[in-house]
C-alpha cells in the first residue's frame, strides 16, 4: 500500500467523521465533548474577564460614588426637614381641625354670643383648678362669665384684667354649679373635688340614678344657660343611713387638653 | 440691692412661665415648684431684711397664677421662709443633700398646707404626679439656691 492511498483512506476517514458530525443533528450539541468544550471555554472567558470586571467594580463602587457621602449626607438633611415639615403640618393639622369644630359650634349655638379665648397658664399648684386665658374685659369677659368648649362646660370666670381672665375649672373643689340628670330632671349641685372626676351633691338616695345618665346644668342661680353638658354619671353609692347619694360624674370636657375656650356673653337668657 | 432684686424678679417670671405653661404642657398634672429653692437661696445668702420683702412680693405675684384664695399663697410661702430662717442656725443649709430634702419636704408640707384649705380629702389619684413633684423640686433646689447665691456674690462684689 503505497502512500498515497494512505492520504486517500485518511482523506475517506475524515469525511465520514465529517459526515457523520453533521448528520448526528442538534442534539449532538450536548454530547460530552461539547459539554468539556464549552466548560472550557467558560473557565477562559472566566480568567481574561475577572481583572475587567474586577476594575470595573472598583470604578463603579468607589471612584464612581466619591460624591455619595456628600449626597447621602444632603438626602439626610432634606429628610430631617421634611420630617420637621411634617410635625408642623400634623400641627397645623390638628390646630386647624380645632378651630374648624370651634367654628361648627359657634354657628350650631347662635342663641349664645360666643367669645373665643385660648388657654395661657394653668394653676401653679396642684390641689387647685384654674387656668388663665388670654381675652379680659377688652374682650367682653366679665366675672362669673361661663366659659364652655365644644364637648361641654369648662368653668366660670372669677377674675378679669384687660386682656386675661382667671378661669375656675368645674373640677375645682370651690367650684360649684346647679345642675339636673338630663332624663329624670332629678336637680343637684355639681361640686369640683380636686381631682379628674366631679361630684353631683344633694340627690335623694331614694331617686332613680344610673351609671351613663347625663348630667346638665340647670340654669339656677343665674350664671349657667339651662342646658349645656357637664358630664355622665359614673358611679352611683347609696346608704340607707345617708339622705343623699354619693354620685361621680365623669366631665365631658378633658381638663388635661383643652386649649380653645368659649365665653358666654351677657345676652342670654339663662333660665327658663 | 435693686440690680439684684429685678434679676431675682425676672427669674422669678421665667419660673412661673416653667411652671404654670410649659410644664402642664407636659404632664398635665406635675407641678414642680421652684420657688422653694429661691426661698432657701434667701436664706442662706441674703439679709432677711431683702429676702423678706422679696418672698412677700413673690408670693403675691405667684397667687395670680391660682385660684387659692387670697392670702393663701403668700401666707403658706411666708410661713415655709419664717420656719426655715428660725431653723437656720440649727441645719447645715450649705450641704446640698440638705438642700435637696429642704425642697422635698417643704412641697408636701406646702401641698398639706393648700389641701387643708381647700377643704379636699385627698388628692384622688393624684399620687404619682405629687410624688415626682416632690422629687423634681429637690432635685432643682440646689440649682436655684445657687443661682441666688451667685447673683448675690456677682452683685456684692
Amino acid at each position: 500500500m503505497g502512500r498515497s492511498n494512505t492520504r486517500v483512506l485518511f482523506l475517506f476517514i475524515a469525511a465520514a467523521l465529517i459526515l457523520a458530525l453533521i448528520s448526528l443533528g442538534q442534539y449532538s450539541s450536548s454530547s460530552f465533548g461539547i459539554k468539556c468544550i464549552r466548560e472550557g471555554y467558560l473557565v477562559f472567558e472566566r480568567v481574561i474577564t475577572a481583572p475587567v470586571t474586577f476594575i470595573g467594580h472598583i470604578w463603579e463602587d468607589y471612584v464612581f460614588l466619591v460624591n455619595a457621602r456628600e449626597e447621602n449626607d444632603q438626602l439626610r438633611k432634606d429628610l430631617t426637614q421634611m420630617q420637621v415639615q411634617c410635625m408642623i403640618l400634623d400641627e397645623l393639622r390638628s390646630e386647624n381641625t380645632r378651630l374648624r369644630t370651634m367654628l361648627d359650634f359657634r354657628g350650631k349655638h347662635k342663641e349664645f354670643t360666643l367669645y373665643p379665648a385660648s388657654l395661657l397658664t394653668q394653676d401653679i399648684t396642684l390641689v387647685f383648678k384654674t387656668a388663665v386665658v388670654d381675652k379680659g374685659s377688652r374682650s367682653n369677659f366679665f366675672i362669673n362669665m361661663p366659659i364652655i368648649n365644644p364637648d361641654g362646660v369648662v368653668g366660670k370666670v372669677i377674675g378679669v384684667s384687660l386682656n386675661t381672665s382667671q378661669v375656675l375649672l368645674i373640677t375645682d373643689p370651690n367650684s360649684a354649679i346647679p345642675a339636673l340628670i338630663e332624663s329624670t330632671r332629678i336637680k343637684g349641685i355639681v361640686k369640683g373635688t380636686g381631682a379628674e372626676s366631679i361630684s353631683l351633691q344633694y340627690v335623694r338616695s331614694s331617686e332613680d340614678i344610673h351609671i351613663g345618665d347625663k348630667v346638665i346644668t340647670s340654669g339656677l342661680l343665674g350664671i349657667f344657660p339651662k342646658g349645656l353638658a357637664i358630664g355622665y354619671v359614673k358611679d352611683v353609692r347609696k346608704d340607707e343611713h345617708k339622705i343623699f347619694a354619693d354620685i361621680l360624674v365623669e366631665p365631658c370636657v378633658d381638663m388635661q387638653r383643652i386649649e380653645g375656650i368659649f365665653g358666654i356673653g351677657r345676652d342670654v337668657a339663662i333660665t327658663d | 440691692m435693686w440690680r439684684l432684686q429685678i434679676s431675682l424678679f425676672t427669674i422669678l417670671f421665667a419660673m412661673i412661665f416653667v411652671e404654670a405653661s410649659v410644664l402642664p404642657f407636659i404632664w398635665a398634672d406635675l407641678r414642680v415648684d421652684f420657688f422653694i429653692g429661691m426661698i432657701i437661696g434667701q436664706i442662706i445668702c441674703i439679709p432677711f431684711s431683702q429676702g423678706f420683702p422679696f418672698v412677700i412680693l413673690s408670693a403675691l405675684i405667684l397667687q395670680a397664677f391660682s385660684g387659692a384664695r387670697i392670702g393663701l399663697i403668700p401666707f403658706a410661702y411666708i410661713l415655709v421662709f419664717l420656719f426655715l430662717d428660725t431653723v437656720k442656725n440649727l441645719v447645715y443649709f450649705e450641704n446640698i443633700y440638705t438642700q435637696m430634702v429642704l425642697g422635698f419636704i417643704c412641697y408636701l408640707v406646702l401641698t398639706g398646707i393648700f389641701l387643708i384649705f381647700a377643704d379636699t380629702p385627698a388628692l384622688g389619684g393624684k399620687a404619682l404626679p405629687l410624688v415626682f413633684g416632690a422629687v423634681l423640686s429637690g432635685a432643682i433646689s440646689p440649682a436655684m439656691i445657687s443661682i441666688v447665691c451667685r447673683l448675690q456674690t456677682v452683685y456684692d462684689s
